[in-house]
């Protein structure tokens, strides 16, 4: 009896996985293809823009920078330095000190001649008590604005951000980040050129700074990360960036932008309440909640995504810190999946629901979970000699084809678009990685999604009642938006 | 999502053939039938049966039979127990040709029994699984595979099998044709994109290089008139015939001509034009003006634009209201930069909503432009168009066109909330004080953003009737933001009467905003 | 015969301003990035030189900081594409710029420019 159910396990199983492989393939493909026609779109649009008029017309909207710092006392001076030089017009930085520990708060009061003013701050979202609010009587550091507060988390020190930020438009940056100068023109470009359809948000590519040389604000020589980890999130940064999310933006179904470089509309933000803090995945959860907001009240609207490289960052190289951020990586999009069922396979939700919510719970959500299921499956059909085990086997092999495929263009693409990497020993190192990630890298990420599983099982992170409580509360303040602007 | 999924993964087991099957019970159950079974198992664990004949008709050559071994029993003769079910057919058959009466008797574990306990015997053996019913009929094959799978053998199990992979194998065999299909063709795609593209990367490399020189003599040997008058002789000795009707070697001299135009003044760029339309690079701009693509027409259109081609604007106020975002941004732009009149029309006609990008180029062009020409824009407030009216309220503003602010102020009545909010801000900026009766208005609007305008715009040019109002408001307003706003317009309105709403036992909140506002470093937010 | 190097990666106009200073009577020197000019500067030893601001690898500012380190009593001219932005222009002239020119320009009149400063 016990064999019998075993035995429909498998034949289910099967059919599941050929559906899937098929799936996956097709899929792909289809991305591939809609990426690289968003690409040719966007560089030919781009040899009609000219930003020099940007910075200084009178009808550009004005951003405010946010960047949330918990001990960032090393660099923060230079970081905010660099912010503050950024060419633009009508700009504000305002850095939140997170409750750090070390002297964040004193370097920058003492470097920028910093004092507390008299802000009467009254928090439209809720948020950790703010301790001060700082500004400077110099001249030269007039946009700056410094917020001290509790410590509270990312997502709630942008949170008092939102509150106090002045202008039209928010720019939420991890402070170490390294901008162009040109960064806030280009980001606000899609912004400035919406007609009918509402641009709600502009995301943009993170790039790897490891072992290139910077210069003012810019990587100046590309060069390939030395270490097989940092090799490989070059390729992913291709495969999932450059071409992932130049395709979803074509058909309009970004459900995801940067949390390290993202754009936002102001009011929109303040309208759905702000960043939700009790989750690990506050980016994505924002722009999935801003666009159901969107979709709730049928008001057109895109996401849109600016791929030339204005944003980098020194990514991890080691190995556990490297496995933390996949496991909360993975524990915020289930998180956030979770807080947005209703989305998921629902007419009202446009491309979000039927396609954007579907892929991202089968093929990044559960996708390591299937995967290591896959892998059992084709050990225990070759473990009983089950004949059929060869063609799932082949499977497999396909598998890596596609995946040896699928990167090889992402780089084919960032060659055909920009080429930074231009050094033939970088191409051969990149080429070697992509050979061997499927066996190397890849395993692990697997393993590490599926322990974000477990951990977001076992109610790491905030999960539970908390959760939902939250969220309410976050609706409860749209609904009273809503009220009081009719 | 999750009842969906409960519904999808039923549907999926109703899709696996032969489950329905397995839980029938294979034992007939009538008589001849379940004969027919036993003939076709042979042999059964624990079953067998004998023959029972009567006295009569039984020869001595049967009693001697060793096939049927019989024995003397009270009634008749009793032949030996048969294991073997498919023998029934062949015995039975030399009994009838002797035409002797016999009846089969079943036995269980050498006990005669009923053909139904029998029958309950068998089912239940078969149930619990310990015995397997045998299937005639097996292609080799299969029955190796099964053999070799040690699986175990039900009928079921076996067609399923068949079946499925069969399935599976095509299903696998189309997946992984289809895969190397469409990888092949991408990757000759991307290929023999990658070939051109470096292939004409490197032309138009050597274009470059061999256009440096003509150029560069043109300039600075021959004046705007020697140019003017160069027969087509002289141009190809410059610029080759053969190479100029080549679509890359044209491209890459309207880039580098244009190019220059941007970067030289004076003399060169009357040079520049006159050799663009020697060279009949006007032509082929308006030409591409007719391309399908849509980048082809914008280009089109710049070069026409930045090359100041006066003659085609018949010709782009065809664009002007294109769905193509792009076409019709550089179309109007085209329009305004070169029309004698400064042409406004295709502007206020456009159906599109405006956006800023838009609204940015056309200042630029509308301040360089306003240098030496007239700016009748009056004409864009009568536009349907609602985003063109809010822009013709901004021009009013940011050129400082106060002759205009009477066609302002007669257009209030009729202003949506959108364009309140800006003419609310140009009232401000001008300094339009006779309009506070106006600006009253909107403070008691119940749209917010009206009233937040309102009371910016009150800080400057409010009057009494304002400070009331304001203190008015004040006590009624909940929002912390809005207030705020109220209250520091009412400081730089009066700031006696902010001294005395703010002083006293006023509520908190009224003092927090109150420090807020006189501290000097805050004086922008 | 004086000696003017040029930094400047637009070929036409580096192309357009050599053929002018020529027809004054310089010898002209051409490079195309900002690496390259710093290292003719020490090698050319020019008695001019001309640069734009914005450039591949290194930017004009640079350029100007160590051709005013190696070579302290060489003139310098800005042309710049930045046309005439405040910050640029102020921290040029801090570091003893001769002259600044904003594109667009008149080649005609850098010529005179540069006939000018040289005599």
């Amino acid at each position: 009896m016990y064999s019998f159910l075993f035995f429909l396990l498998l034949e289910i199983f099967g059919l599941m996985f050929l559906i899937l492989s098929f799936s996956v393939i097709l899929i792909y493909l289809i991305l591939m293809v809609l990426s690289a026609l968003e690409m040719r779109d966007f560089l030919r649009k781009n040899s009609f823009a000219d930003y020099g008029d940007i910075i200084t017309s009178p009808i550009t909207p004005g951003v405010s920078i946010l960047a949330p710092a918990y001990n960032e006392g090393q660099n923060i001076v230079q970081n905010a330095q660099s912010l503050l030089s950024l060419h633009y017009g009508k700009f504000e930085v305002i850095l939140i000190n997170d409750g750090s520990k070390d002297d964040t708060l004193e370097k920058l009061i003492s470097s920028f001649e910093l004092e507390k003013t008299n802000y009467a701050y009254h928090p439209e979202i809720e948020t950790k008590a703010v301790r001060g609010i700082y500004r400077s009587k110099n001249m030269s550091f007039r946009r700056l604005t410094v917020i001290d507060k509790e410590n509270g988390g990312k997502a709630d020190a942008l949170n008092t951000g939102i509150n106090i930020a002045s202008l039209e438009i928010l720019a939420c940056i991890d402070v170490d980040c390294i901008l162009s100068s040109d960064s806030i023109s280009r980001m606000v470009r899609p912004f400035m050129e919406e007609t009918n359809r509402k641009v709600i948000a502009v995301g943009g590519v993170v790039g790897i700074a490891n072992n290139c040389d910077v210069k003012d604000g810019t990587v100046t020589t590309y060069n390939v990360p030395e270490t097989v980890l940092g090799k490989f999130q070059v390729i992913e940064y291709f495969r999932a960036f450059l071409m992932g999310r130049m395709a979803w933006s074509r058909v309009n179904g970004l459900m995801l932008i940067s949390g390290a470089f993202g754009f936002f509309r102001k009011d929109l933000v303040r309208a759905v309440g702000g960043y939700f803090p009790k989750t690990v995945g506050e980016d994505m959860e924002l722009v999935v909640r801003m666009r159901r907001y969107m979709y709730e009240q049928k008001i057109p609207h895109k996401v849109s995504f600016v791929p030339d490289p204005l944003c980098w960052t020194e990514v991890p190289e080691d190995q556990k810190v490297l496995s933390r951020q996949r496991n909360r990586w993975m524990r915020g999009t289930i998180e956030t999946l979770q807080l947005h069922q209703a989305l998921g396979l629902n007419p009202k939700y446009g491309i979000v629901g039927m396609i954007s919510y579907p892929f991202w719970s089968v093929f990044e959500k559960f996708a390591p979970i299937i995967e290591a299921s896959g892998i059992i499956y084709t050990i225990t059909l070759l473990a009983i000699g089950d004949f059929s085990a060869i063609y799932f086997f082949a499977l497999l092999v396909m598998m890596y084809l596609l995946s040896l495929l699928v990167s090889s263009f992402s780089v084919l693409y960032e060659q055909i678009a920009f080429n930074h990497y231009k050094e033939k020993k970088d191409l051969r190192k990149l080429i070697w990685m992509i050979l061997t990630e499927p066996f190397v890298i890849h395993p692990k990420v697997v393993y590490w999604g599926i322990l974000g599983h477990i951990d977001f099982i076992k109610g790491k992170g905030g999960w539970g009642a908390m959760i939902r409580t939250g969220f309410k509360k976050a609706e409860d303040k749209r609904n009273l938006a809503e009220q009081s602007t009719t | 999502m999750s009842k969906r999924l409960h519904w999808i993964i039923f549907g999926l087991f109703s899709l696996i053939p032969g489950l329905s099957q397995a839980q029938e019970d294979p034992v007939p159950r009538d008589s001849t039938g379940f004969y027919e079974f036993l003939k076709s198992q042979r042999e059964v664990p624990g079953l067998s049966y004998r023959y029972i004949f009567s006295e009569k008709g039984i020869t001595l050559a049967y009693r001697s039979d060793s096939l049927f071994s019989l024995s003397k029993t009270d009634s008749g003769y009793v032949s030996k127990p048969f294991a073997d079910f498919s023998w029934i057919d062949e015995l039975q058959q030399q009994l009838v040709v002797d035409s002797l009466m016999y009846q089969i008797q079943l036995e269980l574990y050498s006990q005669p029994k009923s053909i139904e306990v029998a029958q309950e015997y068998l089912s239940d053996l078969i149930g619990k699984g310990d015995y397997l019913v045998k299937v005639q009929e097996d292609l080799p094959d299969v029955d190796l595979v099964s053999l070799a799978a040690k699986m175990p053998y039900l009928p079921v199990q076996k067609f399923k099998l068949k079946f499925m992979s069969d399935y599976r194998l095509l299903a696998v065999t189309l997946i992984i044709v289809f895969f190397f299909i469409a990888s092949a063709a991408m990757i000759i795609s991307m290929l023999v994109m990658k070939a051109n593209k470096i292939k004409r990367e490197a032309l138009q490399d050597e274009y470059e290089g061999i256009i440096i020189e003509p150029l560069t003599t043109l300039l600075f040997e021959k004046g705007v008139k020697d140019i003017m008058a160069m027969d087509e002789a002289e141009i190809h000795s410059f610029f080759p015939k053969n190479l100029l009707v080549k679509e890359l070697y044209q491209h890459v001299l309207i880039d580098r001509i244009i190019g220059l135009n941007k970067k030289m003044k004076g003399e060169f760029k009357e040079k520049l034009k006159a050799l663009y339309k020697k060279l009949e690079l006007d032509k082929v701009s308006i030409k591409s003006l007719h391309h399908r693509k849509w980048d082809r027409v914008t280009m089109g259109l710049v070069q026409i634009n930045e090359m100041d081609l006066i003659e085609a604007l018949p010709e782009v106020k065809k664009f002007t209201n294109s769905s193509n975002f792009h076409i019709r941004s550089r179309a109007v732009s085209a329009l305004l930069n070169l029309s004698e009149h400064v042409d406004f029309k295709a502007l206020r006609d456009q159906t599109y909503p405006l956006s800023l990008w838009q609204q940015m180029n056309y200042l630029r062009i509308i301040r360089f432009v306003g240098l030496h020409k007239d700016l009748n824009f009056e004409t864009l407030l009568d536009s349907k168009n609602q985003s063109i009216r809010v822009f013709a309220i901004k021009l009013v503003r940011i050129l400082g066109r106060v002759d205009m602010i009477d066609r302002l102020i007669s257009y209030e009545e009729t202003a949506s909330d959108e364009e309140k909010i800006e003419i609310l801000e140009t009232y401000a900026t001008v300094g339009a004080h006779m309009e506070s009766r106006f600006i009253n208005v909107c403070l008691r609007s119940s749209n917010p953003s009206v009233a937040a305008a309102a009371a910016k715009a009150a800080a400057v040019i409010g009057d009494a009737d304002s400070e009331e109002i304001l203190l008015d408001l004040l006590q009624s307003e909940t929002d912390f933001r809005r207030k705020r706003s109220f209250l520091r317009s009412l400081y730089k309105l009066n700031k006696e009467k902010f001294e005395m709403v703010t002083s006293g036992d006023s509520s908190s909140d009224l003092l927090e905003i109150r420090n807020h506002i006189l501290d000097p470093m805050l004086q922008d937010v | 015969m004086k000696k003017i190097l040029i930094i400047e990666d637009d070929k036409l106009i580096s192309s357009l301003v050599q053929f002018r200073l020529k027809k004054e009577g310089y010898e002209t020197h051409l490079v195309c990035d900002g690496n390259e000019g710093i290292l003719a500067i020490d090698s050319y030893l020019p008695d001019m030189i001309i640069t734009d601001v914005m450039m591949p690898f290194r930017s004009g500012i640079e350029i100007i900081h160590h051709a005013r380190q190696s070579q302290p009593n060489t003139p310098i001219i800005v042309l710049s594409s930045l046309g005439e932005e405040e910050e640029v222009v102020l921290e040029a002239f801090n570091l003893g710029v001769s002259d600044f020119i904003p594109k667009p320009f008149n080649p005609n009149e850098l010529a005179i420019r540069v006939k000018r400063i040289l005599k």
